[in-house]
């Protein structure tokens, strides 16, 4: 019997094959299939079985992996645009913003001791400057920046790496090497990036850093951008230290796979935050007994510590070429501008390419590099060398002696000779005299600098730090900056003045 | 707190390999390296061809070996870039992990995908489906194939490649 629904299957399958052997090239893939058939079906299925998984994966619609990808819908968007309200460009100020707007003093024509106020017209005693050494003013530097500025133009017209280099750069930097006995030195344009740089330069993810914790915001934002992992250490605790050391040494005996990785510590010779002294003897034993390097930032230290002003390795005897890495500032001493790194021909070089404050910002003036060589041969010569360095501590014993005698509103937290000196309220008078917030105490420090600047001609300054970006933030400060080149007398003066103001200050909240 | 502290250290991850192009796996992208790559596969058919004393059939598997092998190591086994200005931010990250910022599915994904399966076929097709020489391809293909699929993004076996904890 014909069955009729056999009879149609027959005809469609057999107009599909005239279809198909119409189309050019049919019978090449005919003939593979027969081929590929070879009696053997499960290798037949396979391949099918393969050809289905290449023709999914063609189809397949492309899509991120990351999780914090959110993908919006139209209706979302434009919700989202119809409810948005512009926020203005600059936001209003508040109280405490204005303030400090307010109170900035503005010299009016060049720095020096005695500048002259834009405000009132007025000389005042610069404690503000970091003019330790009193470079500022010093005519032999001013009379070789003037030669200097003759001979090479200001600016230097590009990066280290790309024209920018000139020979009074390169004799800075043998100068700085020589000064301070380590085989060579690099030298940055700006101080505050030539920490950072060095830091990235030889770290990154998986690399250890054991910190201070009261170091200042260029080495903190140094750590981050070297994405490595960061343990802090108590303030000038060494036994914190060890005990860091310690357990970084525990963590990874116990970790089963634990690739070469660089360790470092990290500290300041002075710390620009509280003025005192790190222990580097100890610090260079921890080094030797666990196996790490050590980056020290002697910014407020080079040209200012020690016999000859060598910094914190001269006052603790210890060989500069046994700590890995030396950062220094021209900055601050030297009165020029930017920051060195000195260290073994190997370290210096590899900064050459990868410091990327070197590569990727201009190299300083002449004129300054200049300033800052001759600044260092000053220091050199032990008459003038010496002499400026024992002024300059004399001056900041003669204040500290001032400012101790107030126990009860003052607390220094600055060490003998350090000529940074952080003045700061006690807490127990804070909370006696009933003042809880940090806004309230800079108030109330802020009264403090404006009324010695009126009565006294002196231009001090509170500390200013970057609030919401530091990790450890310190308490309010003023920070008195000493200089060589101040007269012992004023010095006295302005010490017994500042004193007076704190006590009258604190007491006057009571 | 610091933008890095308040996100995982994944995020920032990702900042730092996108903030820059990754010119170790940009390349891949291009028409140049796709006709580089037949070019490839054809010349190593060559050479195993012209070695003396060498079947086709054997010349075929050993092509299709030598060029999964070879792709798997380049692609699958070495890890992070040559240069250093990320801050390790591609460390222990695999060239095909690399490609288009961890995209899956992306048009040079797929066409390197389609590459050993095509080969694959040829390779069976030639040696008449003999059943050693066709477990061998089919053994090397699918490994190839495994390490390719989207499941298996920045997955690691036997500490092979792992990544390091950060403490």
């Amino acid at each position: 019997m014909d069955n009729p629904i056999l009879a149609a299957v027959n005809q469609t399958l057999q107009a599909s094959s005239r279809v198909i052997e119409a189309i050019p090239g049919s019978d090449i893939v005919i003939n593979y299939i027969k081929n590929s058939y070879q009696n053997d079906p499960f290798r037949v299925v396979l391949e099918l079985g393969l050809a289905v998984f290449a023709v999914k994966y063609m189809l397949s619609k492309k899509y991120r992996i990351d999780p914090s990808h959110i993908k919006l819908t139209e209706k979302e968007i434009d919700e989202l645009v119809a409810e948005w309200q512009p926020e203005p460009l600059v936001q209003p100020l508040s109280d405490i913003q204005r303030m400090e707007l307010e109170k900035t003093q503005v010299i009016a024509g060049h720095q020096g001791p005695r500048p002259k106020m834009l405000s009132s017209g007025k000389n005042l005693l610069n404690l503000a400057s970091t003019n330790y050494l009193g470079y500022i003013n010093n005519e032999d530097i001013k009379e070789k920046a003037i030669e200097t500025l003759h001979n090479y133009g200001l600016g230097s017209c590009g990066p280290p790496g790309f024209y920018g280099t000139l020979d009074v750069h390169i004799n800075l930097e043998k100068d700085i090497a020589r000064f301070l006995g380590t085989e060579k030195a690099i030298i940055y344009s700006q101080n505050f990036s030539t920490i950072s740089s060095v830091i990235a330069a030889f770290l990154k993810r998986g690399d250890i850093i054991v910190a201070d914790d009261g170091c200042n915001f260029a080495i903190q934002k140094g750590t981050q951008i070297s994405r490595s992992n960061i343990k802090w250490f108590k303030h000038n605790d060494m036994a914190d230290l060890e005990r860091v050391l310690e357990s970084i040494k525990k963590e990874s005996s116990t970790s089963k796979k634990r690739p070469l990785t660089r360790r470092f510590i990290v500290t300041e010779g002075l710390f620009q935050n509280f003025g005192d002294i790190a222990p580097l003897d100890k610090i260079m034993e921890l080094k030797e007994k666990y196996k790490y390097r050590v980056i020290l930032d002697e910014c407020n230290s080079f040209g200012i510590l020690g016999k000859n002003g060598r910094g914190l390795t001269e006052v603790f005897n210890i060989s500069p070429k046994r700590v890995d890495m030396i950062i220094g500032s021209m900055a601050t001493a030297l009165s020029g501008t930017g920051g060195f790194c000195a260290g073994s021909k190997e370290v210096v070089e590899h900064q050459r390419l990868s410091g990327q404050a070197f590569v990727f910002s201009a190299s300083m003036p002449a004129m300054l590099a200049v300033c800052a060589s001759e600044a260092i041969k000053i220091l050199e010569t032990p008459e003038k060398g010496n002499k400026l360095l024992k002024d300059m501590v004399d001056n900041a014993a003669t204040f500290r002696n001032v400012v101790v005698s107030a126990p009860q509103a003052i607390e220094v937290s600055s060490d003998v000779g350090s000529p940074i000196l952080h003045l700061r309220f006690p807490k127990n008078a804070l909370s006696a005299a009933g003042i809880t917030t940090r806004d309230e105490e800079k108030y109330l420090l802020q009264e403090i600098v404006d009324e010695v600047a009126v009565k006294d001609g002196l231009l001090i300054t509170r500390a200013k730090y970057v609030e919401n970006q530091e990790l450890f933030l310190p308490r309010p400060s003023i920070r008195i900056s000493i200089s060589a080149t101040h007269a012992r007398k004023d010095v006295e003066k302005a010490a017994q003045a500042v004193k007076a103001s704190f006590v009258k200050a604190i007491s006057k909240r009571k | 707190m610091t933008l890095a502290s308040m996100y995982k250290t994944d995020y920032v991850q990702t900042l730092d390999q996108h903030s820059q192009t990754n010119l170790n796996s940009s390349w891949v992208n291009d028409k140049g390296a796709w006709m580089t790559n037949v070019i490839i596969v054809c010349l190593i058919k060559f050479f195993f061809g012209i070695v003396p004393g060498m079947s086709p059939e054997l010349a075929w598997t050993m092509t299709t070996l030598t060029y999964n092998v070879g792709s798997y190591i380049m692609l699958h086994a070495v890890t992070g870039v040559p240069f250093e200005f990320t801050q390790g931010a591609y460390d222990g990250i695999t060239l095909w992990e690399q490609i288009d910022g961890g995209v899956q599915f992306t048009a040079t994904r797929k066409y390197l995908t389609t590459v050993p399966i095509v080969l694959f076929l040829l390779s069976t097709h030639y040696t008449h489906y003999a059943p050693f020489a066709f477990s061998i391809n089919l053994v090397v293909t699918v490994i190839n194939l495994i390490a390719k699929l989207p499941v298996m993004h920045q997955v690691r076996f036997f500490d092979i490649n792992q990544k390091v904890e950060s403490d």
